[in-house]
């Protein structure tokens, strides 16, 4: 009999909406500076009214944060700065209380150097099994075509270790050794590792760098059959031993390729639609809906059972890999005016200041994100439009304390500001005195209140987490029109990317005598008829119509 | 429409009954399963169950002769003889079970409007012992009932076990003064809502057909203990669920009078907040819903002479002082239109004074979204309703103080009309709370 988890729908994940966390950087719970369990479970009243179903946290295990906690240094147990395991299992019960799902991110592609599965096969003699759980060379020549990710900081993916006397692998940095697929006993490992979350109670994995699981020479030592394999026996073995639960990979590649990993609904619940996120930037400075239209039109079918996870900014920099070269020029030039914004092949910025902290623009955007045929991701901050530091090193600046109030450390925590894990973020437009929760909780105008009607809008109709998808081609390329349909509901969204008010003239002769209701208001507009339906858009505006079938 | 259950935080089902009901109910060496399981729950009940009892065996004997039956007695833990009374009414005839259902002392300690306390468990422990015999339609009876007529058991059965009907109702007849929360508001409020025109959606007496019993069983969680949730949550359950629902047409219906009856706002908080919270819960479902229709009423409903005169002028003064002291707190929640409407009201003569229909729809939308929003402590939120329910109260008894029931009738459904267009507004409100203009 499988394990129940939180959820009573086997495909709520379809129908949440996702909100990604750092504890480190959620709130201070004992005032050492550092986010932790105890701060955030005083926080999840707060997550529960905003409205998001579900609880992504980034990686929050022993590790010596080299990468952030994506150097996983023992997989069983919670960062001592976070708290303790049962700190953690607390968290879950209150989340589970509040009707919240938790997602937790596992990095499944390699550990730490400092794990001890790695420092054991460093020491164990070539061949052994031990040795056998990292990939191993006696040369750096093996796997050449394989590119590499963090070219800012690595110049190889090999890196010789002189008490092994022999190079490993790593896809990321030098630090992070990738595991080896191809020995039996580290899925075994792998699986066991997810047993004991799953047995706790969390609801699902974020499986970080899945396409790099397994490694062949003459390959691109991505996406690779193989590695499809391994992914369908962790689905097969967490499907046969526990109910509800998902798997959410992290693949940064083409849809087509993307595609692979939901299997025949057998691998993977979930995909984020990385190629989506540069566009939907791009269409908006464009004001062309191509480039959006285009890669939607690329997207293949996916399973029944599977889902796209949507996003516009996450802990990473906003990645440019999954564009044309010159797309990638059009972007630095449109959004990294500042070369101090680009890392890898990416611009490191959150959302508000992408957007030149425009309201309207936020608020375009977000309702594209809403209305697309996907899961919603929202990465914290961007609630409440929080802005980021470039001057920190990595990614760090759009890592930095959640802000709370207009008080010391913007309400992060108690401790004296300099033990801050981070700086808050102090400019006189996005800093923590112009822009917190507790301010804006007290705005009804503000965009965390935007946000939170959003949300709830968004929970009232399965249509935007199940239904199809098919754009409208008006002359006017400024604006994006889209039917949405699931049952007996069909929504219109027209959106306008530019920042002058714009007509648009729609052929919905196919639904002659249905009445748009515009969803927010409830304003009923004209009946549908064979003519053309012609609307005008306010600057960056969008609506979002029900439409309904006239009254007999 | 379809099913969308319930997430309410209430207990779960499994958890409703007690251990008695952990084992199978026997139907008995070789008894088939019952056509019909009529259920009372009980705690203290010595004063009305005799007459109950009474009843259920003149019914049984009389209209619903034939049929194979069990009555089924969920008891809280009388200690006033209310078992061996419910005994030994229903006479040597009759087959009772009786299952014992868990009353906290929390339950002993607030004072419900029904005045049944424990309801939610004693109704699962009957639906419980029903499907455990198979019984194909389920009747419950309301303890505190007076003047129970043995026909009116027959009447509310016979659609679930004859047409086919899975949920009986009952349309009770009511003078003017009588029934006024219901008919100011929750009978608007389903109607708009659900598009289903039940006069009494507060049913204490119903019958439900076995699949509706299952259905509600099969749900995870019960309405909270508290007032009128469970009565108003098995109504609009089953029509979430698309089942078929009727009426039934009965009398007059009385109660045993009781001390410890609770006041006014208290009523208001038992009764309007559940059906405020079921708004939260099935909010999906009610802003698709459009229009409403009737439903089949079964029965003649008895004619009855007008009401006791009622001192309306006593109602108008505690509209007037909920202005004077509580203008503020509706503030909260009404827009300034409404508080200005409600001061022209106020200046107004007793004798005139007639609150618009389409005012009184939009006030208690209002008071919904302030509940969703929680801008009051809910149950303060919900005593403060109080003096504007008089208000209107007062200008509907000054409209129907001499009318015939059908014209009551006819009034209250021009109300009804009224919630539903409004209902555009609410789901306004609802949707996007901000409203600068309004």
């Amino acid at each position: 009999m499988p394990k129940p988890g939180s959820a009573r729908d086997p495909l709520w994940y379809k129908d949440a909406i996702i909100y990604e966390l750092h504890v480190k950087a959620f709130c201070d719970g004992n005032g050492d500076g550092m986010g932790d369990f105890a701060g955030l479970i005083q926080k999840l009243d707060y997550l529960q009214d905003l409205g998001v179903t579900c609880v992504w946290l980034l990686p929050f295990f022993p590790s010596p944060l080299r990468d952030d906690g994506y150097d996983i240094a023992d997989y069983r147990n919670v960062h001592a700065s976070y708290g303790t395991l049962d700190d953690f299992q607390t968290f879950l019960r209150a989340a589970h209380d509040r009707q919240m799902q938790v997602v937790i991110e596992l990095v499944v592609n390699h550990t730490s150097d400092q794990h001890a599965w790695f420092q054991r096969a460093r020491r164990a003699p070539a061949g052994a099994v031990e040795r056998d759980y990292y990939v191993w060379s006696d040369t750096d020549q093996r796997y050449k075509d394989a590119r590499i990710i963090f070219v800012d900081t690595e110049r190889s993916n090999w890196t010789w270790d002189p008490e092994a006397r022999q190079y490993y692998w790593h896809r990321f940095f030098s630090h992070q050794p990738d595991l080896n697929y191809d020995n039996p006993q580290v899925l075994e490992e792998v699986l066991s590792v997810m047993d004991y979350w799953l047995d706790m109670g969390v609801d699902g994995f974020r499986l970080d760098a899945v396409p790099y699981l397994v490694e062949r020479d003459g390959t691109s030592c991505e996406n690779l059959p193989e590695t499809q394999e391994v992914i369908r026996k962790i689905r097969a073995h967490i499907d046969g031993h526990y109910a509800n639960r998902m798997l959410l990979a992290e693949a940064n590649q083409w849809p087509s390729d993307v595609r692979a990993y939901f299997g025949d609904g057998d691998e993977c619940h979930m995909a984020y639609h990385f190629p989506l996120m540069p566009r939907l930037f791009m269409g908006l400075h464009l004001e062309d809906r191509h480039p959006i239209t285009d890669i939607l039109e690329q997207t293949p079918e996916i399973p029944e059972t599977s889902q796209w996870a949507l996003f516009l900014r996450n802990h990473d920099e906003l990645t440019l890999e999954m564009v044309t070269d010159e797309e990638r020029d059009y972007m630095y030039l449109a959004y990294s005016a500042n070369p101090l914004a680009k890392l890898n092949v990416g611009i490191r910025r959150r959302l508000a200041p992408l957007m030149g902290n425009s309201r309207r623009r936020i608020e375009l955007l977000t309702s594209i994100l809403f209305s697309f045929p996907g899961t919603p991701v929202v990465y914290y901050g961007d609630e409440i439009g929080m802005g980021d530091n470039i001057y920190l090193g990595d990614r760090n600046g759009v890592r930095t304390p959640m802000q709370w109030t207009g008080d010391r450390n913007a309400g992060f925590s108690h401790a004296h500001p300099a033990r801050l894990y981070s700086p808050v973020i102090v400019d006189p437009v996005n800093g923590y005195q112009a822009v917190n929760v507790e301010a804006q909780e007290s705005d009804p105008a503000s965009l965390l209140h935007w946000m939170k009607n959003m949300i709830s809008l968004r929970k009232l109709f399965k249509v935007f987490g199940r239904g199809s998808i098919e754009f409208l081609k008006p002359a006017n390329r400024k604006v994006l029109p889209y039917f949405r349909r699931y049952g007996d509901d069909i929504i219109l969204c027209v959106a306008n990317l530019s920042q002058f008010a714009q007509p648009v003239e729609l052929d919905l002769s196919a639904l002659d005598g249905y009445v748009p209701v515009e969803m927010f208001g409830y304003t009923e507009f004209p009946a549908i008829g064979e003519l053309p339906y012609f609307l005008t858009l306010a600057p960056y505006g969008f609506y979002w119509f029900e439409l309904q079938r006239a009254r007999g | 429409m379809a099913s969308t259950g319930s997430n309410s935080s209430a207990p779960a089902a499994e958890s409703v009954g007690d251990a008695h009901l952990a084992l199978p109910v026997e139907r008995g060496p070789g008894a088939a399963a019952p056509e019909l399981v009529i259920g009372i729950g009980a705690y203290n009940n010595a004063a009305t169950i005799g007459a109950i009892g009474g009843a259920v065996r003149e019914s049984l004997r009389g209209s619903l002769a034939g049929l194979s039956s069990r009555v089924v007695l969920a008891e809280g833990g009388s200690n006033d003889g209310t078992p061996d009374l419910m005994r030994e009414a229903l006479g040597p005839d009759a087959r009772l079970t009786q299952v014992s259902y868990p009353v906290h002392p929390m339950d002993l300690l607030q004072e419900v409007y029904h005045g049944l306390p424990g309801r939610a468990h004693a109704r699962a422990a009957i639906f419980r012992t029903a499907h455990e015999l198979g019984a194909a339609a389920c009747v419950i009876l309301d303890a505190t009932a007076s003047n129970l007529a043995p026909e009116w058991i027959a009447r509310l059965a016979q659609p679930v076990l004859e047409n086919s009907f899975d949920l009986v109702v009952p349309y009770y007849l009511r003078p003017p003064h009588e029934g006024a929360l219901t008919r100011s508001i929750l009978y608007p409020l389903f109607r708009s809502l659900y598009g289903v025109r039940i006069r009494q959606p507060l049913a204490a007496d119903f019958a439900c057909s076995s699949r509706l019993v299952d259905s509600f069983l099969a749900l995870d969680h019960w309405p909270d203990e508290a007032g009128g949730a469970v009565d108003l949550w098995t109504t609009t359950t089953a029509v979430a669920g698309g089942y078929r629902v009727c009426e039934a047409a009965l009398g007059t219906r009385r109660h045993e009078a009781r001390d410890n009856t609770p006041d006014l706002s208290t009523v208001i908080v038992q009764v309007v907040g559940p059906a405020f919270g079921d708004l939260q819960q099935r909010a999906e479902l009610w802003q698709r819903v459009r229009g409403s229709a009737s439903v089949p009423v079964f029965g003649e409903a008895p004619s009855d002479g007008p009401g006791e005169p009622i001192d309306v002028a006593r109602l108008v003064e505690s509209f007037r002082l909920g202005y004077r002291e509580l203008r503020d707190v509706w503030a909260a929640v009404l827009p300034p239109s409404a508080i200005i409407a409600l001061k022209r009201l106020v200046a107004s003569p007793d004798s005139s004074m007639q609150m618009d229909d389409e005012l009184w729809a939009r006030i208690v939308f209002d008071f919904a979204v302030g509940y969703r929003l929680r801008v009051l402590r809910s149950d303060h939120l919900l005593q403060s309703l109080a003096p504007l329910y008089l208000g209107w109260v007062a200008s509907f008894l000054q409209q129907v103080r001499d009318a015939t029931p059908q014209a009551v009738d006819e009034r209250v459904d021009r109300l009804g009309a009224a919630f539903e267009r409004q209902k555009p507004y609410l789901i306004s409100r609802w949707r996007w709370p901000e409203r600068f203009s309004s």
